[in-house]
């Protein structure tokens, strides 16, 4: 089986700074690609690079074994490639339910008229649990609304590639649990998805395999399990002495003083 | 079936869309009949031929208004130099009509196609700026356009201006008075009032709002923004090019100074903004009542009208900056916002 989604060698330098340095993956059709890293690891630059909003410096982006590099955004999302914002990017002029009908009214299966879109944006209002305040304008939403919002908007396009970047952030416990219940839905439904996540429960819940990037590059990818014991992802987190603590040879005297980082970097 | 006339126990705010609206939709087309029907036997019945002039150049500026709307209000894009259509569409006019001896009506497409590929050609690089760096550009394109038509005095005429064969023998086409460019102006007006309407409902409309809040989401959502927003300039560069093209057979002479003067370009900014940017009726309503105001002040208050005009234009910008549309709207609904408050909630 080829895979949806592919990077090969996949590069960005910003200045003097490899934002993303040589990352080549690939991600099987109806699966669940869990990214993590610290801040500045170059996860949404990653997507960005995905999605044509930064071209690359190096390397190439695959859909469906078609080589989509370099171009723009608009021709990636006719690729049936979606994707969310870290930053949520509501059209604050427009209603939720027209915020989601853009999406129907551009993306691969264009819709024969704005309202026809308006239409066809209540099934992914009613996905994501905006259903009920599908007229509200976007300022009005709480933030893990407004988060299923962008969610919402990038399902209006029916893709077959999905890039959540951190679709999860600043969501409390019990609104993590119907997301993580979506995604895993949509990879059901044969959506092939790449998560960035901070929230590491979160992402070790959901994901097929997770990809550990560091500095802009892969650090070790693997099954989830295996990945939350590997001593370089403890290290790359949390710094060496906490996991040199971790190892139980505590030799620093400040040791103890690290944060209590059960969730890594919140 | 139209699901945006659905009750939902959570909606605030009524659906803005759909059309779906019934009896409503019934009400405002019988009121807009009535009103051209009135509009079409006035200058028969109602006006003197001076009334019919002022009208002539309110109908004007609810164009040049609505030419904006396209490109400010609803792609927001602060264009300062869409003059620079007015002008080139009048010039277009008077040089056809002088020099080449050909019938008003024959330059009044070659009018609207180089008010559209100007706009076109110019976009391609200015369109990439965004904000205040765009307005400034605009600004130096139209300043520029100036001294290019000042400096082809060959065939523009220069400074001295250039006079179109109105009247006599050498005239290509029977000047039509008055009462002719009232109807032309409204004609026009007519038209471009249904062009914003038709984009305000369209999927090329809804791309333009997009493209005004976040450039980067609308093309993630698959808008080809660039191509976009190149179509909103070209519509917008061709009504006013068409405006400027009446303009030109109306006044008979004209001059760079006037064809490109950045007063124009502010009134039709402050019309649209002050009527309501991004809607279809707040163009019509700041373009009517800034003209009207205007024309007014300088009949009352001959000495210091501009100074009265400027005046009345800060406070109602300060107290109103959403738009007269956007401000009845939002009261009609009970959402009340504070005058200071708006330039945050709209995002102004």
């Amino acid at each position: 089986m080829s895979p949806v989604l592919e990077t090969r060698d996949l590069s960005r330098r910003f200045g003097g700074v490899d934002a993303v340095a040589g990352v080549s993956m690939a991600v099987e059709e109806g699966t669940v690609l869990g990214i993590i890293g610290p801040n500045g690891a170059g996860k949404s630059t990653l997507i960005n690079l995905i999605t044509g909003h930064v071209k690359p410096s190096h390397g190439q982006v695959l859909v469906d074994g078609r080589d989509v590099t370099g171009r723009k955004p608009w021709a990636i999302a006719k690729e049936r490639v979606a994707r969310t914002f870290q930053i949520v990017k509501p059209f604050r002029n427009l209603t939720v339910r027209e915020n989601v009908a853009i999406g129907a009214m551009y993306g691969p299966e264009r819709a024969g008229s704005a309202r026809e879109a308006i239409a066809q944006a209540e099934e992914a209002l009613e996905r994501v649990g905006l259903g009920e305040r599908a007229e509200l304008a976007p300022g009005e939403l709480s933030v893990a609304d407004a988060r299923r919002l962008e969610l919402a908007k990038a399902l209006a396009m029916r893709p077959r590639v999905l890039l959540l970047d951190e679709v999860m952030a600043g969501l409390r416990p019990d609104e993590i649990e119907p997301s993580l219940a979506l995604i895993r839905s949509l990879r059901d439904d044969g959506v092939t998805i790449l998560v960035v996540e901070h929230v590491m429960r979160a992402i070790m819940a959901v994901s097929d395999e997770v990809l550990v990037m560091h500095e802009g590059r892969e650090l070790t990818r693997g099954a989830p399990e295996a990945v939350v014991k590997d001593e370089r992802v403890i290290e790359a987190y949390l710094g060496e002495r906490y996991a040199r603590r971790a190892r139980g040879e505590d030799a620093d005297p400040d040791g103890g003083r690290e944060p209590e980082g059960g969730d890594a970097a919140g | 079936m139209n699901v945006t006339a659905k009750e939902r126990p959570g909606a605030a705010v009524g659906p803005r869309v759909g059309g779906g609206l019934g009896g409503r939709a019934w009400i405002w087309a019988a009121l807009i009949a009535l009103g051209l029907v009135i509009l079409v036997l006035a200058p028969t019945y109602l006006l003197l031929e001076s009334e019919q002039r002022t009208l002539a150049s309110v109908f004007m500026f609810v164009v040049l208004a609505q030419g904006w709307n396209l490109i400010g209000g609803f792609a927001g894009y602060p264009s300062f130099g869409n003059v620079v259509f007015f002008g080139l569409g009048g010039y277009t006019t008077a040089v056809l009509m002088a020099k080449a001896g050909a019938n008003f009506w024959l330059t009044v497409p070659a009018a609207a196609v180089v008010g559209l590929g100007f706009a076109a050609l110019m976009g391609i690089p200015i369109l990439r700026l965004k904000g205040h760096y765009f307005a400034i550009a605009t600004l130096g394109v139209a300043e520029g356009m100036r001294e290019v038509v000042i400096n082809v005095g060959g065939l523009t005429g220069g400074n001295k201006g250039i006079t179109v064969p109105a009247v006599g023998s050498e005239a290509t086409t029977s000047y039509p008075g008055n009462t002719g460019f009232y109807f032309y102006f409204l004609a026009l007006a007519v038209l471009s009032i249904v062009v914003v309407w038709a984009v305000s409902r369209s999927r090329f409309g809804y791309a333009l709002r997009a493209i005004s809040q976040d450039e980067d989401a609308a093309a993630a959502a698959g808008i080809n923004t660039t191509r976009a927003k190149i179509a909103a300039f070209a519509l917008s560069g061709m009504l006013t090019a068409l405006a400027g093209a009446i303009y030109a057979f109306q006044q008979v002479t004209i001059y760079p100074e006037r064809l490109f003067s950045v007063d124009i370009t502010v009134l039709m900014v402050v019309m649209c903004v002050l009527g309501g940017a991004g809607t279809v009726l707040g163009p019509v309503i700041g373009g009517v009542l800034l003209q009207y105001l205007s024309e007014w002040l300088r009949d009352n208050f001959t000495d210091y009208h501009t100074f009265v005009f400027g005046a009345i234009i800060v406070i109602a910008v300060l107290v109103l900056p959403m738009g007269i549309v956007n401000f009845a709207r939002d009261s009609w609904k009970g959402r009340r916002i504070a005058p200071f408050e708006a330039v945050r909630q709209y995002r102004l």
